[in-house]
């Protein structure tokens, strides 16, 4: 249970090894680093943000033909693909990709490059298709539709509204234009709203046709070619087909870089470390021929850290004790039964300065909170062998997705505990499926007591289990106060309100109106209750006299006290508090009997067991989730307002190392991996 | 006297079936808003879906603590698994005033635990590394749905031992 020491230390390098160095620093993983705060004529800082936008464009480059290669050549992958983790990169791997990278760069750009021509391709197919619609009129005709005429003649191509037969034609256009010469009008084809005409006339007669033809409706063709539409309609045709197999070539191309999968996602990780490191470079401060670099190690990793370095580059390396003001990041270190819940804590915020980490604290109440309130042994234990072989089978998953499982692992383990104390297995399945069935009464006893009988008994359990969370979050409280060293506040804030609720609650459990309700069995005698009187008293006054002592003057104080001690109506809140582990305990075992009873509706016989099979196998599902969900959310709220309440406030900064898994997805290095 | 205690077992039913109806009512809106601004998130976001859809499960709750108090209350009277046997009016007003703490707390916070949730979905979207604090706020009103729920449970056993 400790927050990690954090050391400051500080490099000074040769400025030709920073590469070298920074990529060491890089695959350790074990420093931050952060500004030197150092600026003047000799140090200073370089701006290196273009190199980085170069490094995160490759990396969108390579994200892109990945995407690219996905959608062509799908891999197959499971639902619990995700949780197979990084794949392990030797530092030899690393150092020959980079031979590879500027082809691996090309061949992203080339996957790009051939999706683009595609997207072309297959928008001309679209404008081919659309142009041979609107030849399709007109395919009857034998000569160009952008034929104007002939050395003597003028002809008109185009379309008049309506349908029109060759006669009515005739006659509408000798009626618009009188005075003009022969013509001869051909009826191209008609259709509903739209009759296409061929017009034939003198060249000097154009004008008054055209100008006839207009007064109708005339319209030209959309579209205009200088072959006869038929044959303008087989290049187009050809053009199309031209366009298809090239997208069907670019679309094998593409299969043909599936081997370039794994290079591409190195592509991506690789400039990913690069831009992290270019981003270090620009904290750096650098001279002519040397840089410093300034940051926080985890004080049990400097000596490590100063041989290895020392004994592979020519540099300075001093450690030192963070200042009071610094801005030291958080690094957590629990045992093995805590770790799993370092991130529910971290939900909540990392401890500041000075805080303790009550990570080890808070993992038993949390594994056994959360079991109370789901409770059932078969549940319980699907949730433990379900966590347990996924974490068996990918061992690689991130590590926060570990500490999770780990963390639901744990918890199963309690709620089978508590399911057998409560005797809940999936509900009553047993009662109903013997009666169901085989026409026998059987049940599972319960270990300790059932719920749903004594609901009272276990809300007094309830409450108790309140009371002890309570005082513990207390207690880490007067630890962090003495270990701090402010014992006023440890007596003042911890010790006086221990006295007076620990009093009034024996005060309480001695009046007959308690004794009843809760059916207590045991008597507390009157000395007791006397002596528990006494102490309330003095933990009253004393919060009264002391609650107010941040304020001089006397009046104000001890109305700040009288407002200090209304807080115990905060503890009475707090404890009710916990029935919810009651009420969402006896949640999870009457779903799971409306499941079982649903099931048994359709009686016994091969019917009602196949019926019963199914309502069981999906209501069961349901309820482990939905259950699951509002255990982990109200245990978490336990923690965090009840708990937490009593002694932590928080607000530390987690510790980013500068590593190179923190930006790369697929990959990490294998030393990084075990160290 | 006589038409009262006919009433019994319709008003223990009553009962029931505003437990159920109330609060699955007030689920049933909330799960909409929520699954509403959810959407919106993860059009920005598709990675958000997980969280996003944890938050919008929050106000669904008070629907299955109805669901849980219909059917206690169902099986107490033996309206549901048969051997429902007349009872006296004042046992059914027994039976509908046990319910009501969960029909209508369920109801409301229902509600307004979905409007609590809609904030924290929009907290979750622009700062998706406070998911955890984003879960407490909606989880807070809650606590008195689970308040009104252990009354109501407490209270359904009770009058089943009642001679009233």
């Amino acid at each position: 249970m400790a927050v990690i020491q954090m050391k400051r230390v500080v490099i000074c390098a040769l400025k030709k090894n920073r590469k070298q160095l920074l990529e060491d620093l890089q695959r350790r993983g074990v420093v931050e680093i952060s500004d030197t705060g150092l600026e003047d004529d000799i140090f200073h800082k370089s701006n290196l943000s273009d190199f980085r936008a170069i490094f995160t464009k490759n990396v969108a480059d390579a994200r892109r033909a990945l995407e690219i290669l996905n959608s062509a050549v799908p891999q197959d992958q499971s639902m619990l693909s995700a949780l197979e983790g990084k794949k392990a990169l030797t530092v030899r791997e690393y150092e020959e990709f980079a031979k590879r990278h500027d082809d691996t760069l090309r061949a992203a750009d080339r996957l790009e490059e051939l999706e683009k021509e595609m997207a072309e391709n297959r928008a001309e197919i679209v404008r081919t298709d659309l142009e041979r619609e609107a030849l399709s009129p007109w395919l009857g005709l034998d000569i160009p539709l952008d034929f104007k005429g002939t050395h003597k003649t003028a002809a008109l191509i185009g379309t008049l509204p309506g349908s029109l037969t060759q006669e009515e034609l005739a006659e509408k256009i000798a009626q618009a234009a009188p005075q003009a010469g022969p013509f001869s009008a051909e009826i191209v084809s008609t259709e509903q709203d739209q009759t296409c005409l061929f017009l034939f006339c003198e060249k000097k007669d154009r004008e008054a046709y055209a100008a006839a033809l207009n007064f109708l409706g005339f319209a030209r063709p959309a579209v205009q070619a200088d072959k006869p539409p038929a044959q303008q309609a087989e290049v187009l045709k050809a053009a199309a087909e031209k366009c298809r197999q090239t997208i069907e070539q670019d679309q094998s191309e593409i299969k043909s870089y599936a081997k370039y999968r794994d290079d591409l996602e190195l592509l991506e990780d690789y400039d990913a470390m690069r831009s992290d490191k270019y981003k270090m470079i620009g904290h750096l401060s650098q001279s002519k021929r040397t840089f410093l670099l300034a940051g926080y190690v985890p004080a049990k990793k400097a000596a490590g850290l100063e041989a290895a370095l020392t004994g592979k580059f020519d540099l300075a390396i001093e450690f030192s004790d963070p200042k009071e003001k610094d801005d030291v990041p958080v690094l957590l270190k629990n045992n093995a039964f805590a770790t799993p819940t370092e991130d529910v804590l971290e939900s909540f915020s990392l401890p500041a300065r000075g805080e303790i980490d009550p990570t080890a604290l808070m993992a038993p109440f949390y594994y056994f909170l959360y079991g109370m309130m789901l409770g059932d042994a078969a549940y319980g234990i699907i949730i433990a062998l379900v966590t347990f072989i996924l974490m068996k089978k990918y061992p690689r998953m991130k590590p926060s997705m570990h500490r999770m499982m780990n963390m639901f692992f744990y918890c199963g383990l309690s709620t089978a505990f508590w399911g057998v104390m409560f005797g809940s297995y999936f509900g009553d399945v047993v009662d109903v499926v013997g009666k169901t069935f085989f026409n026998v009464n059987v049940t599972i006893p319960a270990l300790w007591f059932t719920p749903i009988n004594q609901p009272m008994r276990l809300l007094v359990f309830c409450l108790l289990v309140g009371i002890i969370h309570l005082f513990a979050g207390l207690g880490a409280g007067l630890y962090q106060a003495i270990h701090n060293r402010r014992y006023k506040d440890a007596l003042y804030d911890i010790v006086l309100w221990y006295m007076l609720v620990g009093g009034l609650i024996v005060l309480l459990l001695s009046t007959s109106m308690m004794r009843d309700m809760f059916s207590l069995t045991f008597v507390i005698s009157p000395v007791a209750a006397k002596a528990a009187t006494i102490v309330a008293c003095v933990g009253a006054v004393g919060i009264i006299l002391t609650g107010g002592r941040d304020s001089r003057n006397p009046v104000k104080r001890i109305m700040k006290g009288l407002y200090s001690l209304y807080n115990v109506t905060g503890y009475l809140s707090d404890v009710l508090s916990y029935s919810r582990l009651l009420a969402l305990g006896l949640a999870t075992g009457v779903i799971a009997s409306v499941v079982n009873k649903m099931g048994s509706m359709a009686g016994g016989g091969v019917v009602g067991a196949i019926a019963f099979i199914l309502i069981f196998i999906v209501g069961h599902t349901l309820n482990i989730a939905i259950n699951m969900l509002g255990a982990y959310v109200h245990t978490n709220r336990l923690q965090y307002v009840e708990f937490f309440g009593k002694f932590y406030s928080g607000g530390g900064r987690k510790f980013h190392p500068f590593s190179a898994s923190a930006h790369t997805k697929y990959y990490q290095f294998k030393e990084e991996n075990e160290s | 006297m006589n038409f009262f205690n006919s009433l019994g077992l319709p008003l223990a039913l009553l009962g029931a079936a505003l437990a159920a109806l109330l609060p699955g009512i007030g689920s049933a809106v909330a799960v909409g808003k929520t699954g509403r601004a959810a959407a919106g998130v993860v059009t920005e976001d598709p990675s958000m879906f997980g969280k996003v859809l944890v938050l919008q499960l929050l106000p669904g709750t008070q629907g299955i603590y109805g669901l849980l108090i219909a059917f206690i209350a169902l099986s107490q009277t033996g309206i549901l698994g048969g051997g429902a046997s007349a009872m006296s009016g004042s046992q059914g007003l027994l039976y509908l005033a046990a319910c009501l703490p969960m029909a209508i707390v369920g109801y409301h916070s229902a509600i307004h635990q979905g409007n609590a949730a809609v904030a924290s979905i929009g907290l979750v979207s622009k700062r998706p590394d406070q998911f955890g604090k984003s879960m407490i706020f909606p989880a807070m009103v809650e606590t008195y749905a689970i308040l009104a729920l252990l009354v109501s449970i407490l209270s359904i056993f009770g009058v089943g031992g009642l001679n009233a």
